[in-house]
């Protein structure tokens, strides 16, 4: 296709996609701007007629956006966070998989970041923040952290990305002036390596603080208030938790999807779908003891309001979505990730899918019924979400394919270069390391 | 495109970046002028942003230094 260099590459694999995207590409962006073509036009209809168009309705005023919205920035602490603490960890079988889960951030950020305005039936009036915003309204410190993780993250997204641009220039892959004007002049040299392993180090540290406050402040926006069922201080760890939690199942689920479809099977091995599945394991109990931490100290309070909410999911309306819950995010992913003969790549998968489906579930759980059993006395709310509630879901979920699918035909979605460094350094790195603390041996005592 | 359009659009670039980190921190400063001017808890506006005003400005200046590093770095330049 628009492939200028012959010269086979070691890599070439992973080179593939870019050079030769296929007709399956195209179909499917076609199908998916098809969706997001529909989806603007249900977004303008709801801009006409306002919110009346949603299910949204007193006393429950958040509904699939504000679900939408914590779910997908949930998703974004699967990248950046997780890639930086492997990073900083130096785990070797982090190569194949940093980049891939660098690219999830950045783009469900973009698509997360965004639901707050569509919940707004005038999106005008976001203006009123830039003009007379109150700093001390945790929804502003949402955008501000959110600005800032979204920055951190493309950042930390780019700047390794640099050399591989760089392979792309010299191999002459169209457009050539894209990867000239991003690749800064990389030639490899060793001041240049200097210079990039500086800066990664520098966006390691800064991006763990910012992607944890992103969370948390997210929690905030239900734990400042006095709600029944948001009014809780582990709002902040729990929601941190269940981020990473549904962030770990979506690069498992992504890693899963490119290794079949680019046929990725010499990069990514049963290794890191194994070290990466123990993950989502431990975070499956931690969520679990945090969902019980949570629930316990409610039903034990037995206040009035408290537990109008906590019935209202465990045996209420709300009860099928909070069973499914636990059933999603606890019982099935534990029972197959326990059993190392279920640990298959297709367990993973089934796994992955479930919690994806119960984490949602959970931000669901977290947002309606505490609305739908306010403290002032009304009736019990009613929630239904709208055709365009949901389609609205499905093109939030479009533009994450097609946003991944675009980078991916343009940039290699496994680090090359770090790829190759691996394979030169990785071994004499770690033999150093382990020589490094492990206890010396005794000296001999010349008896011998 | 030319070397030097390519350079050019580069340049532009990071100014770029330091003109919206520069515009949120204008905005911030905004925010505390007027939480002061209203008496409405401006401790809480400046603490946010002693934290959040840094932020920017060290991804600003990391992407600088990459950038002019990395021009710096290069094998042509490096030559005396």
């Amino acid at each position: 296709m628009e492939h200028a260099s012959a010269t086979p590459h070691p890599d070439a694999a992973l080179l593939r996609p870019i050079e030769n995207p296929g007709r399956t590409f195209y179909y499917m962006v076609g199908i998916l701007l098809v969706i997001i073509l529909y989806t603007g036009f249900v977004y303008i209809r709801q801009l006409w007629y306002g919110l009346g168009v949603t299910g949204m309705a007193q006393p429950v005023t958040w509904g699939f956006y504000i679900v939408n919205f914590v779910f997908f920035i949930g998703i974004s602490h699967a990248g950046t966070l997780i890639s930086a603490i492997l990073r900083l960890s130096k785990a070797e079988w982090r190569r194949p998989i940093t980049r891939m889960a660098e690219v999830i951030t950045a783009i469900v950020l973009a698509i997360g970041g965004l639901h707050p305005i569509i919940d707004l039936g005038r999106p005008d009036r976001m203006m009123h923040l830039f003009y007379n915003g109150r700093l001390q309204s945790p929804l502003l410190w949402d955008v501000t952290s959110i600005t800032a993780y979204f920055t951190a993250s493309t950042v930390y997204l780019y700047i390794p990305l640099i050399p591989d641009i760089a392979i792309l220039r010299d191999r002459g892959v169209k457009p050539r002036w894209l990867y000239e004007f991003l690749s800064w002049g990389w030639q490899g040299t060793e001041r240049q390596h200097k210079v990039l392993d500086r800066a990664m180090n520098i966006l390691m540290v800064m991006v763990i603080p910012i992607a944890i406050s992103v969370h948390t402040i997210i929690s905030y926006i239900f734990a400042m208030t006095v709600q029944p069922g948001w009014h809780s201080t582990i709002f902040g760890p729990y929601f941190v938790v269940g981020a990473i939690f549904s962030g770990i199942a979506a690069i498992l689920v992504l890693m899963i999807v490119f290794r079949k479809v680019f046929h990725l099977e010499g990069y990514l091995k049963q290794i890191h779908f194994n070290y990466l599945s123990i993950l989502l394991l431990i975070m499956s109990l931690i969520w679990f003891y945090f969902t019980f931490s949570e629930y316990l100290t409610g039903y034990y309070g037995h206040e009035p309001n408290e537990m109008r909410v906590f019935w209202y999911k465990f045996a209420g309306d709300f009860a099928p979505f909070f069973w499914a819950m636990l059933a999603c995010n606890f019982a099935i992913p534990v029972a197959i990730l326990c059993n190392s003969k279920t640990r298959t790549i297709p367990g993973i998968l089934i796994a992955s899918l479930f919690v994806i489906v119960g984490m949602w579930l959970e931000r669901l759980i977290i947002v309606v019924p505490s609305l739908a059993n306010p403290r002032l006395p009304y009736p019990t709310g009613i929630y239904i979400p709208s055709h365009t509630e949901w389609m609205l879901f499905l093109g939030g979920l479009s533009v994450f394919i097609l946003g991944y699918m675009i980078f991916a035909r343009f940039f290699p979605v496994i680090s090359i270069w770090e790829i190759e460094e691996g394979r030169h350094e990785s071994t004499r790195l770690v033999t150093e390391r382990i020589r490094s603390y492990m206890p010396d041996m005794e000296p001999s005592t010349g008896q011998e | 495109m030319s070397k030097k359009t390519i350079e050019a659009l580069q340049i532009l670039s990071i100014s770029l970046i330091w003109v919206l980190f520069i515009g949120i921190a204008v905005w911030i400063v905004n925010l505390i002028k007027e939480s002061l001017k209203l008496h409405d808890a401006p401790d809480a506006s400046v603490g946010i942003s002693i934290v959040a005003i840094p932020v920017f400005f060290i991804l600003a200046s990391v992407l600088t230094y990459v950038f002019i590093g990395l021009r710096k770095g290069r094998e042509e330049d490096s030559e005396p």
